[in-house]
């Protein structure tokens, strides 16, 4: 499936029910759905937030398919080179006085995919992330 | 998206209603930070909400900063699975507290 999405926060409503219908319609646990639509709310706010700084209308694209291990996730856009899986950790251990604010949504990417792939082809960012459908990853899963 | 704010008992219970995203987060923040400048003791109750993103997550550590440096005291209650993993995931379990529910959190406030 192919979305096309505007550089505007509004958009991210829109893209939560095309989620949710997405999973309903190819019989996604309501757990993954979860997973999914938090790493596609992450993303896409980095993009529509930061990737076009010199501001006006811009679209970019999301891809979505499932198949028998994955669903698999492709956001490509041509705003400013951004690489999140580069990106730094937050420190999970610091206390809550020392704790930072930012930096988790990437983190929270990170730790809920299985496969987090980045490309600057074209001018273009090409980011592919999974999430795996059975519960085989590096979280330990409650009674799983 | 809705927040409901209410008293219980002398504890101010936030319950954000729907998805606490980017789009919605500054109502959620609105929210909890009138009922953290209103009260010392405040609950955030998680289970009519669809998820929280980074951006919720946020608030929610304000709010636990703010309460720990004035001397208050922040709950999490009814937090379901597919949330506390997103908790967990962030650290966030090992600073703040969660309890199963409200009744739960009482010892905690008193």
């Amino acid at each position: 499936m192919l979305v096309k999405i505007k550089n505007n926060i509004e958009e991210i409503s829109r893209i939560c029910d095309i989620v949710r219908n997405f999973c309903v319609q190819n019989g996604v646990s309501d757990e993954k759905y979860h997973d999914v639509v938090l790493i596609l709310d992450e993303l896409i706010t980095n993009i529509i937030s930061y990737a076009y700084p010199d501001g006006g209308e811009r679209f970019f694209d999301l891809s979505l398919e499932k198949n028998d291990q994955y669903i698999v996730m492709n956001v490509i856009d041509d705003g400013i080179p951004f690489d999140p899986s580069s990106q730094a950790d937050p420190d999970v251990d610091s206390s809550i006085e020392e704790r930072q604010l930012g930096g988790l949504g990437i983190f929270m990417v990170k730790q809920l995919s299985e496969v987090i792939e980045y490309s600057r082809v074209d001018d273009q960012n090409r980011l592919c992330v999974k999430v795996a459908l059975c519960n085989k990853n590096k979280e330990e899963n409650h009674g799983d | 998206m809705e927040i409901k704010i209410a008293e219980e008992d002398g504890i101010t219970v936030v319950t954000p209603v729907g998805r606490v995203d980017t789009s919605t987060s500054k109502a959620f923040e609105d929210g909890v930070m009138s009922a953290v400048a209103s009260g010392k003791k405040l609950a955030i109750r998680f289970n009519e909400i669809d998820y929280m993103s980074s951006a919720g997550l946020r608030v929610v550590l304000m709010a636990g900063k703010k309460l720990t440096a004035s001397g208050g005291a922040l709950a999490l209650i009814d937090m379901p699975e597919k949330i506390f993993s997103v908790f967990r995931i962030s650290g966030f379990d090992k600073i703040l507290k969660i309890f199963p529910n409200l009744a739960e959190s009482k010892e905690f406030f008193n």
